[in-house]
């Protein structure tokens, strides 16, 4: 008896955290900036990973080419549900500009064409096609931040 | 003396006081063009011209409306609307187009243009046009420049005015602002420094008008000369423009190697805040430069100490 209980205040004890970190995650699921920003802070570091090998900080590895490039690819595919209309404002600064919500399709176009170029990345395993590759995911970077990111200084 | 003719007098000495302030007004904003005499004898060099106009960022300005002629091959047609606070200008037709271009200015309208912001017709131009900075630049590299401009292919395009209400009288406005606000041209040489250096200085500051977004102004709108390329506010009210000063201190970039590689690639190789605000499409003309101009504008700017 005195074991089950011991069991049961340790499966408690161990449980909580998981929980409350749980309820946090659920809280900032509600915020479309936030978690926007999360997702292009990501998308920032996978490219962080890939430049550094354009640049030779780091070897051509065609692996890591491929997870980076995926990872991009996916934060891509649900961006765009992470922009609904009236989160030009919020809780939270943004750094979105309004003409995002009255320029749609282009904004639109744009993501879908970061996607395909980090798509088109995932599968390059040859060095001598990876700048291009790479150089072809920036310009989709630059395209919608020219238009659509204010800056941050 | 009975009240009427009183207040008649009162009255014609306001209207004297308003003439005389409007002559005043008239006089002091005046366009002073330079005379044709200022234009040195010199062989004009296209290609050098060619390095001002991608420096100069021209074409960021002076591009072609989404769709319209030009677009495509990047001629600087000057059909895309360009916002201000004060209305929306159309930059202009940079191509030699007789009818809708600078096809029949003359050099010394397009010097005119360039050092005083004044048109041929002696208008002043709005300070949106940066010659703010341009007109630190030499007469013989405006010729150069010019010799540019005059190699591209002429193209006519619909001519669109600017929508700035009381447009007219505002160009008369900014006549009497030059006057308060832009002094004497301050660009000195630093004989301490290298050839490099004061090549970059020069890039950056007259041609480059960096410091049109990256220094902060004072309450006439100028430039503040003590708070050099520090960072401010967005001369189109979006945000705030970074610092380029201590850019190696803050890890911003390792040497100017780096900051020329950031400044010819930007984000196409992962380098971050060069795209916002502007900077995406000056940092495309800035990938045209010869890789010494780049590098000479990167060593310069790596120097500037934080304040
Ligand atoms: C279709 C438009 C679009 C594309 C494509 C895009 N971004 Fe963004 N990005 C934005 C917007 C809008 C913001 C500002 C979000 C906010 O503040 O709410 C942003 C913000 C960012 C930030 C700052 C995040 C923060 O808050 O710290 C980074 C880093 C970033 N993007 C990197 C990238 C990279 C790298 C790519 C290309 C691989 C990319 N973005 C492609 C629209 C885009
Ligand atoms: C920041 C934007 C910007 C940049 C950069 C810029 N211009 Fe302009 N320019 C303008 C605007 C706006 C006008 C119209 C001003 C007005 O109507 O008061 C203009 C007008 C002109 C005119 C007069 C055109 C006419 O038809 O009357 C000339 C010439 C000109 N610019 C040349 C240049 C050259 C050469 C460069 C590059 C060295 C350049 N500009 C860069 C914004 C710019
Ligand atoms: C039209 C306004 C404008 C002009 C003109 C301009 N910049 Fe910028 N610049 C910006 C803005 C805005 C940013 C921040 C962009 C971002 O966060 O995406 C920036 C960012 C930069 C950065 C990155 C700073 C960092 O912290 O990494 C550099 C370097 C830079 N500019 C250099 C230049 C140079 C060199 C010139 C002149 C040849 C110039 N800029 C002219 C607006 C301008």
């Amino acid at each position: 008896m005195r074991t089950l209980r011991l069991v049961c205040l340790a499966t408690l004890l161990v449980s909580l955290p998981f929980a409350f970190a749980a309820l946090a995650a659920d809280g900032d699921a509600g915020d479309p900036i936030t978690e926007r920003q999360e997702a292009m802070k990501k998308v920032g570091d996978s490219m962080k990973a890939l430049s550094g090998i354009a640049r030779g900080e780091a070897p051509f590895d065609a692996e890591v080419v491929r997870r980076n490039a995926t990872t991009i690819a996916e934060s891509f595919e649900r961006a765009a549900e992470l922009f609904p209309a009236g989160s030009d404002k919020g809780a939270h600064e943004t750094w979105a500009k309004a003409e995002i919500w009255a320029n749609r399709a282009d904004f639109e176009a744009k993501l879908q064409a970061g996607h395909d170029a980090a798509v088109a990345l995932q599968s390059v395993t040859e060095e001598a096609a990876y700048r291009p590759a790479l150089g072809k995911v920036g310009q989709a970077c630059r395209a919608c931040h020219d238009s659509y990111r204010r800056p941050k200084e | 003396m009975t009240g009427a003719r009183r207040s008649r007098r009162r009255w014609l000495a306001a209207a004297g006081i308003a003439a005389a302030g409007v002559a005043a007004a008239l006089w002091l904003s005046r366009p002073r063009p330079l005379p044709a005499t200022v234009l040195p004898a010199h062989a004009a060099d296209p290609r050098r011209g060619e390095v001002l106009y991608r420096v100069g960022s021209c074409h960021a300005c002076h591009r072609a409306a989404p769709g319209e002629v030009g677009e495509a091959t990047g001629a600087p047609v000057g059909t895309a609307p360009f916002p201000t606070p004060f209305g929306t200008f159309y930059p202009g037709n940079l191509t030699p187009a007789p009818e809708t271009g600078l096809g029949r200015w003359r050099a010394i309208d397009f010097v005119n243009a360039m050092a005083r912001g004044l048109a041929p017709d002696g208008r002043h131009y709005f300070p949106a046009f940066p010659y703010t900075s341009y007109r630190a630049m030499p007469v013989e590299d405006l010729l150069d420049l010019w010799a540019y401009l005059g190699t591209l292919e002429p193209i006519e395009v619909g001519r669109r005015r600017a929508q700035v209400p009381l447009l007219p009288l505002a160009r008369r406005g900014v006549g009497l602002w030059k006057r308060l606000a832009l002094g004497p041209v301050a660009l000195e040489r630093d004989p301490a420094r290298g050839e490099a250096w004061n090549r970059g200085a020069y890039l950056a500051l007259a041609p480059g008008h960096c410091g049109e977004c990256h220094t902060p102004r004072d309450a006439l709108m100028r430039l503040d000369p003590t708070r050099s390329l520090a960072g401010g506010a967005h001369p189109a009210g979006e945000g705030r423009v970074p610092s380029l000063r201590g850019l190696a201190a803050r890890g911003r970039y390792r040497d100017a190697a780096d900051l020329a590689l950031a400044l010819r690639y930007g984000e196409e190789l992962g380098f971050d805040k060069l795209s916002s605000g502007g900077m995406a499409k000056i940092q495309v003309e800035l990938s045209h430069l010869p890789d010494a101009e780049l590098e000479a504008l990167a060593e310069y700017l790596m120097s500037l100490e934080p304040l």
